[in-house]
């Protein structure tokens, strides 16, 4: 008995689906939170970002159980897709979907495609290698300093106003985010419904407050590279 | 009434299967589908070809038997009706109606539009009961359920058998068939002492015949014709993993 064993069984795999697809959104939700501290301004960003690297060991359990997640999320997925390309081996000449949605339809697609926008994501921010020339220190004082000490930390708010005054890279993360609104759409309110929370009372809700927290989500992150190439963020740097 | 019919011939399993074109001119509105196919059966078997096959028995809509994907809704376009009860009067003069057998691995198709539908029979072989010694009815009101349990029990109780969710699910799942049959013994005391058991025994037998896995499109409980709700299969994921760190799962896994 592996771990992987849970693959065998249908529900399991549907499951681990859930749980992992929520640490994931969980992510989205607070990482989005993060992200609006931009329109704070510069010190408010970059203290934040200092702050998520004073965590330490901290920050490592949440990027390990993350990594593990987006794995266990994308084998499963991949697995179930396969299996149920399978079970309907012919294909319907004329078929009309009565409750699937595009978003329901396309999970795969949404999926991979955030996948490719993730590593994108990761090899522009995270490890700094398709935009080098973006990457500055600051110096600063702390406000509460006693001395006159000046410190030296990483200035995210340079990185990514100098980053979205490129049109092709704003473009690149809005079309990213919109795809991963479609797969939220769909995701949040299928989570509650594999999970077994589903009674007549609420579900409705769910439905919506998933389409909802989806708009939500992308207009709160598409916002940043539009305000930057309107100028309305990141004037002066 | 004149329709265009776009069905499918198939002889065998083995057969590839093809469209094909009938014209019917005398098409009475008031006719269920399954009368309008025996006309045109009629027109066939007068010119000397071979009739279409399809299932059929009760035709009052509460056996099961019917099936047909009628231009790509299992049961047709009317809500929560079998295709028995689906009258030509929901369709228009001159319409052109695409007849194509429910689709999915687990669902061979025997002949034309008759498909085996046996995986389902094995399904509920595998735990779809309640082990109760027979004899003499015991009396009603000496094991109470409440109304709402009743209520729900009904509902899912409800369900024929007839396969609609398996031939409307893209994945070809049959979760909404065993959710419901699973579920309305949930509900009621008599189905507690062997619930674990029976879930997984039946979601076992389910993934065997291979009917494939749930992605919650909803589509199942749109085209099934007595409205069985999607809400049992989140009852049956709940259950199922429930049992699946109980004792009778390692008993069940002992068996296999």
């Amino acid at each position: 008995m592996g771990f992987f064993s849970y693959l065998r069984s249908s529900i399991l795999s549907k499951i681990v689906m859930a749980i992992t697809g929520a640490i994931l959104v969980l992510y989205v939700i607070v990482h989005t939170a993060g992200n609006l501290l931009i329109y704070f301004g510069k010190d408010t960003l970059n203290s934040y970002s200092a702050f998520l690297h004073s965590l330490g060991p901290i920050l490592w359990i949440i990027r390990v159980v993350l990594i593990l997640s987006a794995i266990l999320h994308i084998i499963t997925s991949i697995k179930l897709k396969f299996e149920n390309w399978g079970a309907k081996p012919t294909k319907y000449a004329v078929k009309k979907y009565l409750k699937a949605k595009f978003s329901s339809r396309t999970m795969i697609w949404t999926g991979l495609m955030v996948l490719c926008f993730v590593v994108y994501h990761l090899l522009h921010f995270t490890f700094r290698t398709t935009n080098p020339q973006h990457y500055y220190p600051e110096f600063y004082q702390p406000h509460n300093a006693v001395s006159s000490v000046i410190l030296e930390r990483f200035d995210v708010y340079r990185m990514v106003v100098l980053g979205f005054k490129n049109p092709l890279i704003s473009l690149v993360y809005i079309v990213g985010v919109i795809i991963v609104g479609f797969h939220l759409d769909h995701a949040i309110q299928s989570m509650f419904q594999t999970l077994g929370y589903n009674q007549k009372h609420y579900f409705p809700t769910i439905q919506k407050c998933s389409t909802g927290l989806a708009i939500i989500i992308v207009i709160c992150l598409i916002s940043i590279p539009i305000s930057i190439l309107l100028g309305l963020v990141g004037g002066g740097i | 009434m004149k329709i265009t019919l776009h069905i499918w011939r198939q002889k065998n399993s083995n057969d590839k299967g093809h469209f094909e074109t009938y014209h019917l001119d005398n098409v009475i509105e008031d006719m269920s589908f399954l009368e309008m196919l025996d006309v045109l059966n009629e027109k066939l078997v007068a010119e000397g070809k071979e009739p279409v096959a399809f299932d059929h028995d009760c035709r009052e809509g509460i056996c099961g038997a019917c099936s047909l994907t009628i231009n790509g809704i299992p049961h047709g376009p009317e809500k929560n009706t079998t295709t028995c009860q689906l009258h030509m009067r929901k369709f228009k003069d001159g319409d052109e109606i695409w007849v194509e057998p429910f689709r999915a691995r687990a669902f061979p198709v025997i002949k034309d539009l008759i498909v085996d539908r046996s995986a389902f029979d094995r399904i509920i072989q595998a735990g779809g009961f309640i082990s109760v010694n027979t004899g003499q009815a015991p009396e009603a009101n000496s094991i109470l359920v409440p109304k709402q349990n009743a209520d729900n029990a009904m509902d899912a109780a409800q369900c024929i058998g007839c396969g609609a969710c398996v031939a409307a699910c893209p994945n070809g799942a049959a979760m909404l068939f065993v959710a419901a049959k699973v579920s309305h013994f949930a509900y009621l005391p008599q189905g507690q002492p062997e619930r674990k058991r029976r879930v997984l025994a039946m979601v076992e037998q389910m993934q065997k015949e291979g009917f494939g896995n749930c992605s919650n499109f909803y589509e199942c409980g749109a085209a099934c014709p007595k409205g069985i709700s999607v809400r049992f299969i989140a009852l049956m994921n709940r259950d199922y993993l429930k049992a699946s760190y109980s004792e009778e799962k390692l008993e069940f896994a002992e068996k296999e």
